[in-house]
């Protein structure tokens, strides 16, 4: 096929883009950079022109490609048939290949004019080169005969395709993983800058240029993990956006030490220290991304997670463990080989020193990191020394992680008080004294709602410090040097986040509920009330809840439905959005219920099963219709007879009241005990002659001529059970990633600018 | 400098036994029924559902109750606090996740549901589904 030709190309593409720059900065020769530009173009043209095959031949229907036939049909709409392109494994190399292509671009063009570019995009080069190689070992072109020799004819084009993975299908499918793998390719960049460094032997200045680059990769793989945890929360019903999921721990591990690196070089800058740190971090950025890759597309957490992980065959396990001894080995050697030479700078011992506290919060970063790749790998690291497969509960996350938070989440205000170099005590002291005293307060109404916990409350008067300290800042810089605020902003969205993180774990409240239709049920302030379900596409049920509170009714609609894709029960919750909280009703199941009618004269009997009235206890034990005595000389008569067992003070007694059934006209035969107390009607019956036990029968009692009240007939209703949550200020957490978000792209947009050769001395300086 | 370096690594120490400490407190071993009533710990627990005993979802205090066969046979009852887990009926085997409360309750908070995978494709899949309508070109 034409695709995997063109995957071919643009592979010799990016070796030629190899060798040619291996060339150019080996031997400093300008004609060799031309050509390894070529090579790098054409690798990206290829990857484009693949792409754009691929998303021909999944527009069109093209099921003879067994890509197509797996992960997309002809019932998809054409936003998600788009995004099928990424829903399996060989397009999401491709996609991935593809943006790391691009951003490629941007770095070939960053990097020209600052003399890095021989040593950097050579490095890149390897990068865009393995998930080529990838590429060709999962080729995303091949036919389906290819890919079941000897079982399906050559020419088979199979009617329909195998659909998308329901629980896939919504809108987020179509943005998150893009912005994931922008955030891939960027922590690529960031490796390639360490290495490039070391290449060039140059241990400082590198640095500079790198820093929007670090901040770019911050920024994309942090929005690519909140969409995932977003669309978790939104649309798969989690209950909440992070679980310690394998799936996001993995891509938040490389997302933590590429903000770690961030701080420590800004360090750098400042104080010349941290030079082997930045290198070992911006190393690890990219092997981590690689070990995410490797976790959940090896198949090796399949035992432990409840994400469906795809075996991809051993011919892709042992690439991608390749590629992190690789690229990890070929990182880490050349730094052991220059160790030596490189400047030592010691860190500035003053603890009251801005680079100190970064020191410090960095550290804090890398331990969460630590904490949750060891948490993650529980499964690997388990059967390597037990031999026995196991995984940690979710608490070692929030046990391991919440101390290092409190530190960084103080660490992020107190740092932005602090001077470069060292600060007077005095000054500190000063500046704290706002967002102490507003933190105090904050935190005190905080634990009298509810806060026990000690590490809930230092977290919480972390949160609000860092806030308080930096919209402090904001407003200060802000006034002074717009373009500097970046910082500030951001770590106002980190506050915003940690108190987000506290309000929605600490304040949450949740119930399950049964829902029996038509009938109200209190629960969490709200009045919800099942009214029945609805066809909402195709097979899908939508389950229609009213959720009344203070007078005014909304409509629920969350949706249940067994899916043929991958036979399991897929469920999506169903959101009021308010401002300080969010209402979320989530579906666990529909069951069916044998309800007591309305409270009234009568009272019904289930098959074998005792009642108690009053004093007496009665079993309904069965119809009696074939006794001879019943069955009178008339033929078009019937008896049937109830028989009861009635018990009191110890004694059973059989009272068999009788219906008479003469031409189709029923004639009552009440029956007393044997003292006359008691008085049996019968008002009608329900025999179950497939299930004799769900027979039932509805008797009106009287003792000494009054009724004895009881309840109607019971009738079978469905009843709807949901898991009502309030998730209070989540908010926070939506709000406080955008702030981060837009403090990034402020940072990135400065730090780049510095970057630019005419506002630095000399690049090329060896 | 030195004493700095000791104290900092001292800290380093301190923070990675917490971490390992953690980790084999909150480590949930598979094991088996036996095992598990023997220790009283929270671990995960893999076998099949007896079918034969059947199952009940006791709607009003939201559990799910089934009786569960070990690796070894050992039947026990299996209280799952939740309603009936996805797929229970086709699953080809399931963990459990939990503790014994009693001689004959195992509590459970969590019940996986291992599937025959349909994930990935297969050729008979893809004959059968569309045999009848399927078309050859060249």
């Amino acid at each position: 096929m034409i695709g995997s030709y063109i995957i071919n190309i643009a592979f010799l593409g990016i070796i030629v883009s190899l060798v040619a720059y291996y060339i150019s900065f080996r031997n400093n020769n300008e004609k060799f950079l031309t050509y390894a530009r070529i090579g790098y173009h054409t690798s990206v043209v290829g990857l484009m022109v693949a792409s754009a095959i691929l998303m021909y031949l999944i527009l069109t229907h093209q099921f003879q490609y067994t890509y197509v036939w797996s992960y997309s049909s002809m019932a998809l709409p054409t936003g998600l048939l788009a995004a099928s392109f990424w829903a399996g494994q060989e397009g999401s190399f491709l996609i991935w290949a593809l943006i790391a292509g691009f951003v490629g671009v941007f770095l070939m063009s960053y990097s020209s004019n600052k003399g890095y570019e021989g040593q950097l995009m050579f490095v890149y080069s390897m990068i865009v080169g393995v998930l080529l190689l990838m590429l060709i070992v999962k080729d995303p072109f091949l036919r389906v005969w290819e890919s079941f020799p000897g079982q399906v004819e050559k020419g088979f084009m199979p009617a329909d395709g195998r659909g998308m993975n329901p629980l896939l299908q919504n809108y987020w499918m179509v943005i998150h993983p893009p912005v994931l793998f922008v955030g891939f390719a960027a922590m690529g960049a960031t490796y390639a800058f360490a290495v490039a460094a070391l290449l060039k032997k140059d241990y400082t200045h590198w640095v500079r240029p790198a820093t929007p680059w670090f901040a770019f990769g911050v920024l994309s793989l942090g929005l690519g993990i909140m969409l995932g945890g977003y669309w978790a929360y939104e649309t798969l019903g989690w209950g909440g956006y992070w679980a310690w999921d394998p799936v996001e721990n993995s891509s938040l591990v490389p997302w933590l030490i590429g903000l770690a690196a961030l701080h420590t070089m800004l360090a750098q800058r400042r104080s010349g220290a941290f030079v082997r740190t930045n290198l070992v971090l911006g190393i690890f950025t990219f092997v981590l991304v690689l070990y995410s890759t490797f976790l959940t597309r090896s198949g090796v957490l399949g035992a432990t997670s409840v994400h469906s992980f795809v075996e991809p065959g051993w011919m892709a396990y042992i690439l991608l463990l390749s590629f992190i001894i690789f690229f990890g080995g070929f990182g880490l050697l050349l730094l052991f080989l220059r160790m030596r030479e490189m400047p030592s700078v010691p860190i500035e011992y003053n603890y009251m020193s801005r680079e100190f506290a970064l020191f410090l919060g960095a550290a804090a970063l890398i331990f969460i990191a630590l904490f949750t790749i060891v948490g993650t790998s529980s499964p690997i690291i388990t059967n390597l020394i037990k031999g026995q497969v196991s995984a940690v509960d979710i608490s070692f996350y929030e046990q391991t992680t919440t101390p290092f938070g409190i530190a960084v989440a103080f660490l992020a205000g107190f740092a932005q008080i602090l001077w470069w170099k060292s600060s007077k005590a005095r000054n500190i002291l000063r500046n704290m004294i706002p967002g102490l005293f507003i933190s105090a307060i904050a935190t005190g109404v905080m634990i009298v709602i509810g806060l026990t916990s000690i590490m809930m409350i230092l977290l919480t008067f972390a949160a609000w410090f860092v806030l308080v300290v930096n919209v402090q800042m904001a407003v200060k810089i802000g006034k002074n040097n717009p373009r500097f605020v970046g910082g500030a902003v951001a770590h106002i969205g980190v506050g915003l986040l940690f108190l987000g993180f506290i309000t929605t774990a600490m304040y949450d409240k949740q119930q399950t509920i049964q829902l029996v239709e038509g009938e109200p049920v209190e629960a969490l302030g709200y009045t919800l009330t099942y009214t029945g379900y609805s066809p909402a596409g195709h097979e899908r049920w939508a389950f229609n809840v009213t959720a009344e509170r203070e007078g005014r009714t909304i409509n629920l609609a969350p949706v249940m439905y067994q899916s043929d894709f991958n036979n399991s029960l897929i469920r999506n919750p169903d959101i009021v959005n308010r401002l300080t909280f969010d209402f979320y009703l989530a579906p666990l199941g529909l069951d069916s219920k044998e309800v007591d009618g309305i409270a009234g004269s009568t009272h019904t009997l289930q098959r074998g099963r005792e009642k108690n009235i009053e004093d007496y206890t009665i079993t309904f034990v069965g119809f009696d219709m074939d006794s001879d005595q019943h069955v009178m000389g008339s033929s078009n008569e019937m008896v049937i007879g109830v028989d009861l067992d009635v018990s009191y003070n110890g004694e059973i007694e059989r009272v068999v009241p009788e219906i008479v059934n003469r031409a189709g006209e029923m004639d009552f035969r009440p029956a007393m005990t044997s003292d006359a107390s008691l008085e049996f009607n019968v008002v009608s019956i329900r025999p179950d002659q497939d299930n004799p036990d769900r027979s039932s029968v509805t008797l009106d009692i009287r003792k000494g001529g009054t009724q004895l009240t009881g309840t109607g007939p019971a009738k079978t209703q469905d009843v709807l059970i949901v898991e009502a949550s309030i998730q209070p200020y989540i908010n926070l957490v939506w709000v406080g990633t955008i702030l981060a978000s837009i403090g990034l792209l402020i940072t990135i947009i400065r730090r780049a600018n510095e970057a630019r050769p005419k506002n630095v001395e000399s690049w090329s300086a060896q | 400098m030195n004493a700095k370096a000791i104290v900092a690594g001292v800290i380093i120490v301190i923070f990675l036994i917490f971490g390992a400490w953690s980790f084999l407190e909150s480590n949930v071993e598979y094991t088996n029924f036996q095992d598990a009533y023997e220790t009283g710990r929270t671990v995960q627990v893999e076998g099949t559902w007896v079918e034969e005993k059947g199952d009940e979802y006791n709607a009003d205090r939201n559990e799910f109750i089934f009786y569960m066969a070990d690796k070894n046979g050992q039947v026990v009852r299996v209280v799952l606090e939740g309603p009936r887990p996805n797929n229970f009926e086709i699953a080809t085997s399931v963990v459990a996740r939990g503790q014994f409360v009693s001689e004959d309750e195992f509590r459970s908070t969590n019940v996986l549901t291992k599937c025959p995978s349909k994930y990935e494709g297969t050729a008979e899949e893809m004959m059968g589904a569309s045999s009848s309508d399927g078309q050859y070109y060249e």
